[in-house]
């Protein structure tokens, strides 16, 4: 028998990366430093995930059930890898209460951070209640409590969610998309309108970045079937007349300044580096690119390879990911890790 | 002109006062001039719902602002100013001020359809040309139009009798919209009506426009026509909120 694959992160890359390597008999170590495996779905409580329109409790829990279930794998939480040695094939890690594992190979489905929209200041959030995040509407919805105002718990008449909170944005050093906020918010929406049919949603775009099928299930339908209006407008910034939230900005198709009041604001946060990529960085050697997520190696020879020989990524480590693609990725890494960890050399692909 | 090339001053937003003296400082002419303000302060949600609800705004929500209308527009090729991508947009955000700046001209639509055919999101911005027409008439934003005129006096001579008289729809379109009968093609048209038309033809027009004809057991489908008509007319002052002395107006103009 092989040595076990050590996979450091439990969200859907993690669980996908664990599950498949199992499938194929092999032995898996899953770190978790949470007190539960899931990942962001399960610890942020998302609401419907895209675009299967699941519940993230089902669809990701059913992730964790098949993982927690299977004798293959050992489940370490609360636990982060403090050491990491050795080499390709028979690696040594240290958890931080003291446990050795022996690993063949890593995979590290590490993930992200969302931002913190208190870093963009002059959009409110932190100052009035009623502007929250676009993880807090998810929460709202799958409480069960539903979209409401936090400052005093009203139904909403107006909603404005705004784009690219944390993203293409070099004043805050954010340089990249982060993908799947335009679809996040087409998605919340249609839950918003859903949920309440007398409540306008206004999202304030840059450009809208709802790829491949996305278009027509999230962008068309949000428009034509639900009535949510686009205005291509980066707010200035969002104050209050003390009753309603002011959001202010130039609506860049009529070249109009725009002061428009509204009950809820929204920000679309983006997804940061893993606030631990500096630790994991230096623990796993290997390298991060220049925004902070964990660098990948050239994709032709193999999907899932870092800098360092038999450690593996997957998922939103390397930066922003859907969960599909976190799920495929898991599935590609444990394939480069097994082979390693039986023996097989990658070759090149020159 | 473009939108991004208009100025962006309106001349009625510039405020100056002749004689004016601040606190014993004489500020009269130019020295008390200001702008106001351009900012917009609130969506009237209530304008798209309005519009949209007319017929042929029905897809209006699905805009989404790329431009193939107004680039295929017969009209815009003429006058830059008639714009349908950007009155879509004032429609869908509620900018009624802004829209009114365009009341007359919006009627001058066409109706060739080549924004039916470029549009990507099938907004059919040609039938919101129309409802967006309609709406400023309703409204009181715009006198009716003669195609207006012309389109209720053909459809009240068909929903009357069930046919149409072709003298009667021109007498009765030239009169109500203040025209004369005296009109040179007119005149030349029935002369070469006269001329050329055999006489059997000839004979049962005259006869036509003495003794009106009706399609015959024509009074179930009047009524019930009219039954539909009233019931639409009223679902389209209520979505409009117009009140009934408006109402009023309306039948009556």
């Amino acid at each position: 028998m092989s040595k076990p694959v050590l996979v450091v992160g439990s969200g859907p890359a993690g669980l996908s990366a664990a599950h498949a390597l199992a499938s194929a008999g092999q032995e898996v170590v899953l770190v978790e430093k949470e007190d539960r495996l899931g990942g962001a779905p399960i610890l942020s409580g998302y609401a419907k995930l895209v675009p299967s329109g699941e519940w993230a409790k089902d669809a990701i829990g059913g992730m964790v059930k098949r993982v927690e279930d299977n004798p293959l794998i050992t489940t370490h939480l609360n636990s982060v890898v403090d050491t990491f040695d050795g080499e390709a094939g028979a690696f040594v890690a240290k958890l931080k209460d003291g446990t050795s594992i022996d690993a063949g190979a890593t995979i590290l489905a590490t993930g992200f951070t969302h931002f913190d929209s208190v870093n963009k200041p002059e959009w409110g959030f932190g100052t009035y209640e009623d502007v929250v995040t676009t993880t807090q509407v998810e929460q709202m919805i799958s409480s069960g409590q539903g979209v409401r105002c936090p400052s005093d718990g009203r139904k909403p008449d107006r909603v404005a969610i705004l784009l690219c909170v944390g993203s293409r944005d070099r004043q805050i050093g954010r340089e990249w998309c982060s993908k799947i906020c335009c679809t996040v918010s087409a998605n919340l929406a249609m839950e918003i309108r859903e949920e309440l049919p007398d409540t306008n949603v206004y999202i304030y775009y840059m450009d809208i970045r709802t790829f491949g099928l996305y278009e027509g299930q999230y962008y068309w339908a949000s428009q034509e079937e639900y009535k949510v209006k686009y205005i291509k407008a980066r707010i200035a910034e969002v104050t209050s007349d003390g009753k309603r939230l002011i959001v202010k900005g130039e609506d860049t198709l009529v070249k109009r300044p725009i002061m428009i009041p509204f009950d809820m604001v929204v920000h679309a946060i983006g997804m940061d580096p893993n606030v631990d990529n500096m630790t994991l960085s230096a623990v796993f050697g290997v390298d991060l690119e220049k925004y902070g997520f964990l660098a990948k190696a050239s994709s032709y020879a193999s999907m899932s390879g870092t800098s360092r020989e038999g450690v593996f990524v997957a998922g939103a480590a390397t930066g922003p990911e859907t969960i599909d693609d976190s799920i495929a990725q898991g599935q590609s890494a444990a394939l480069s890790a097994l082979a390693l960890s039986r023996g097989a050399k990658v070759e090149a692909a020159e | 002109m473009p939108i991004h090339e208009v100025s962006l001053i309106k001349p009625e937003n510039i405020i100056e006062h002749e004689e004016l003296i601040i606190d014993g400082v004489d500020v009269s002419g130019h020295w008390s001039t200001f702008i106001e303000p351009r900012a917009v302060t609130d969506y009237n949600e209530e304008m798209e719902k309005e519009i949209s609800g007319l017929a042929g705004g029905e897809f209006i929500h699905r805009c989404w602002q790329c431009g193939s209308c107004t680039n295929a527009c017969t009209i815009n090729a003429m006058n830059s100013d008639f714009n349908p991508r950007y009155w879509i947009y004032l429609i869908r955000m509620g900018m009624e001020d802004e829209l009114l700046i365009d009341k007359d001209i919006i009627w001058q639509c066409v109706s060739c359809n080549k924004c039916t055919s470029a549009c990507p999101r099938d907004v059919n911005p040609e039938g919101v040309m129309k409802a967006t027409a309609h709406w400023l008439e309703l409204k009181g934003h715009t006198p009716k139009p003669n195609s207006m005129i012309f389109d209720e006096g053909f459809s009240e001579q068909v929903f009357k009798t069930g046919k149409i008289e072709d003298g009667l729809v021109l007498r009765d379109f030239l009169s109500k919209s203040g025209q004369s009968l005296n009109q040179p093609w007119l005149i030349s048209m029935v002369f070469g009506l006269v001329k050329k038309l055999p006489l059997t033809m000839l004979t049962r027009l005259g006869l036509a426009t003495f003794f009106r004809p009706k399609t015959r057991d024509w009074g179930n489908a009047r009524a019930a026509i009219e039954e539909y008509v009233a019931e639409k007319e009223v679902e389209k002052h209520q979505l409009l909120g117009l009140d009934g002395h408006q109402q009023k107006d309306m039948e009556n103009g």
